[in-house]
């Protein structure tokens, strides 16, 4: 009876290979053609690798748990002749997908010599991602570090290289066309900006929104003095909801998450030709109302460039008051070292409906946002925290 | 008047006679016979007692050679194919290369290699030894393109005080002409660039340069201008012009008729993408020959061998990266 290998089946475009989750049967037993054998979980899904015919499983090779390559023997049927035949499977299939070439001069070799080593005849192909639109050769990189230009500088070459790379004569061509327009020098903290949004940039962005009413925190930060902003209102929210889980707040640095070791949050601050993000330290542990004088400094401090240097940096999530701006939604960036960022939109008059008295009462409404680095959380998490954020801040006084 | 590239050599030769009475060929057949490709012809006659014929053991004719250099003389040995001479193998890359180094005495010899393929010559006579002795730190490795470099590099050949291997190839022997010798030429160790361009470097020596020029021609037909260096010299090696050339263009394409593994073009290669990576706007390409013996039959030996209508293909590809 001819026996008819289990293989490693293409379970999908760029996928390279799958690991063993679940034998759905064991040797011995009788499957049919197409049956469900193995379950497999591939880094999209987790997928079945069916019977290639009817028979009896005679045995798995495949270990549990294992990974396996597209291609790959995972164990053997027995069939029947007829059966194998059905299903165009009464030549035994190579374990491995290799060139027609390679094989023809293996069983020729066989035959002669019985084992030798083959002449290597084939060119030396270009690596696969060696070319595309994302593609920078050496030269062009060497090029725009002479120039002091990074990869978003090329955003509006068109390439005509391979598959639309930019080649360094697209490049220069580029470059010779910008001197006959009118330049200015950018400040050095445009330049900064530049640099860190960039970097930032680098990672899957995605942003969640949620509308919150503002009266509650209106009329709370009345009773205060001095009265803190709207946004820092939404800044202790945060800390306090980072408090209670700080690993959303996390980086994604290879395979590992690294935890927030305090929760300091900043606070964007718009001065002359960029923004400033000084750092409330510890703003979990501090409430509101003693947070809100050091907030008053530092965004002084901030508007005369006069941070110092420990209320600058290291801080695990941002928050920006874009409502500021009379903006009601936006989608900021968070800075690079963070997974986080915390936007508050411009308080409007709103129609709410109210259920007690039956009628549309007038109240302050004000969207919050959270953009935030998709590999580390997903909008589930990010609509969670936003939820808790905004319940937080229907109760001020507790802040 | 026009001469042909093997005339060159038997003129070179004759000069060198002439000029230098240290001077004598020794070779299988150099003498009344002129040489198996007549490379010596009517020499014997011309310098009595200084072109001699060796028995047919060519171990013994590279150890008379380092003899005589040892005791002052300049002998030119002839192989009769390169392919031969790994029988010297020996007394090439463990006696002649190290004699200076060992003893502070100079071994001036200079063996001329007929290498490289013709149609119908097969896995033994047509192999390219260059890169197996270019290995060896001692030699000088000699890969001359045109008539004149033919003539010019064998008169520098015979006056260099170190063992210089000099590879003439055999499939320009007869067709490859000049109007006259040369009265002047480039120094050894300097490559030439064979025609100028901005789109793509070829790098290549012997034979191959034919092919590039070619290629070239027939790139030029589809607005593309192709340099092409010829290196003249596997050792020593002009990376300078090479570096000067890709910083130009940006792309290079290597190319020559030795198999590929280990071989000149692979040291161009790594050395251009050592020192001058930020040069390269696409990857370094080879085309060698493949990596299999030499085959008999002329159309296998074609589809073998890099040829003008491959280099322009692989050009072709590099440019359009």
């Amino acid at each position: 009876m001819p026996q008819i290998f289990i293989i490693m089946p293409q379970l999908g475009e760029s996928i390279a290979e799958a690991a063993i989750v679940n034998f759905l049967v064991q040797p011995g037993d009788q499957v049919e053609g197409g049956q469900d054998l193995i379950e497999v979980e591939t880094n999209k899904a987790t997928m079945t690798v069916t019977a290639p015919c009817g028979g009896r499983i005679e045995s798995f090779s495949a270990q549990l748990n294992e990974s396996y390559a597209v291609g790959d023997v995972l164990g053997k049927i027995e069939a029947t002749k007829e059966e194998a035949a059905r299903f165009g499977l009464d030549v035994p299939a190579p374990a491995k997908s290799c060139d027609t070439d390679t094989e023809a001069i293996s069983k020729k070799s066989r035959n002669a010599t019985g084992s030798r080593v083959e002449p290597t005849i084939r060119g030396l192909p270009v690596p696969a991602n060696a070319s595309g639109a994302s593609y920078m050769s050496p030269r062009l990189k060497a090029r725009m570090h002479e120039l002091g230009l990074s990869a978003a500088d090329l955003a509006g070459i068109a390439g005509s290289g391979a598959a639309g790379r930019v080649t360094v004569e697209d490049f220069e061509k580029f470059m010779a066309n910008l001197e006959q327009q009118k330049l200015t020098k950018a400040s050095s903290m445009r330049v900064a900006v530049a640099d860190a949004m960039r970097r930032s940039w680098t990672r899957p962005i995605a942003t969640v929104g949620l509308p919150v009413q503002l009266d509650p925190v209106l009329a709370h930060r009345k009773t205060c003095e001095p009265k803190p902003g709207p946004a820092l209102y939404a800044l202790r929210a945060l800390a306090v909801a980072l408090a209670e889980n700080s690993a959303v707040a996390g980086r994604l640095v290879g395979s590992n998450i690294v935890h927030p070791s305090a929760i300091d949050v900043g606070f964007a601050v718009e001065a002359e030709d960029g923004v400033l993000v000084p750092v409330l330290r510890g703003a979990d542990k501090k409430p509101l109302k003693e947070l809100v004088i050091r907030y008053n400094e530092l965004v002084e401090l901030a508007r005369q460039r006069k941070l110092p240097a420990d209320a600058t940096g290291g801080s695990v999530a941002t928050v920006t008051n874009f409502g500021t701006f009379g903006l009601i939604w936006a989608t900021p960036i968070p800075l690079p070292e963070q997974t986080l960022v915390l936007g508050l939109g411009a308080g409007r008059k709103m129609p709410h409906w109210d259920e007690a008295k039956n009628q549309f009462v007038p109240v302050t409404e004000a969207y919050l946002t959270l953009s935030f680095d998709h590999r580390v959380l997903d909008g589930g998490a990010a609509g969670r925290l936003l939820l808790r954020i905004s319940n937080l801040m229907r109760q001020p006084e507790k802040l | 008047m026009s001469i042909t590239y093997l005339e060159a050599i038997r003129e070179a030769q004759a000069h060198a006679l002439r000029d230098d009475p240290r001077v004598f060929i020794y070779g299988q057949d150099v003498g009344a016979f002129g040489g198996a490709f007549k490379a010596t012809k009517n020499l014997q006659k011309e310098f009595p007692g200084r072109v001699l014929d060796s028995p047919i053991s060519e171990d013994a004719m590279i150890g008379l050679a380092v003899g005589t250099a040892i005791e002052g003389m300049r002998p030119i040995i002839e192989m009769q194919f390169a392919d031969f001479s790994t029988v010297a193998f020996n007394q090439i890359v463990n006696q002649a290369s190290t004699l200076f180094w060992r003893t502070n005495v100079p071994c001036p010899i200079t063996v001329r290699l007929p290498f490289g393929g013709t149609s119908g010559s097969g896995p033994f006579h047509s192999q390219c030894l260059e890169a197996i002795y270019a290995h060896y730190p001692g030699l000088v490795v000699l890969t001359p393109a045109t008539v004149e470099d033919a003539y010019s590099m064998l008169l520098a050949a015979v006056a260099i005080d170190d063992p210089v291997i000099f590879c003439e190839h055999k499939f320009l022997y007869y067709h490859l002409k000049a109007e006259k010798l040369p009265s002047e030429a480039l120094p050894i160790g300097k490559a030439r660039i064979a025609r100028e361009g901005r789109d793509l470097t070829i790098v290549t020596y012997s034979a191959m340069v034919h092919e590039a020029l070619a290629a070239a021609d027939e790139l030029a037909t589809e607005g593309w201008q192709v340099e092409v260096v010829d290196l003249r010299s596997i050792k020593p090696l002009d990376t300078d012009t090479v570096v000067a050339s890709v910083a130009r263009t940006g792309r290079l394409l290597c190319v020559g008729e030795a198999w590929p593994w280990g071989g000149v073009t692979a040291e161009v290669i790594a050395r251009v993408s050592a020192e001058s990576y930020g040069l390269l706007d696409a990857p370094p390409q080879r085309l060698n020959a493949k990596d299999t013996p030499v085959p008999y039959h002329p159309n296998l030996w074609a589809a073998h061998r890099p040829t003008a209508r491959s280099v322009a293909a692989a050009a072709r590809k590099l440019i359009r990266f």
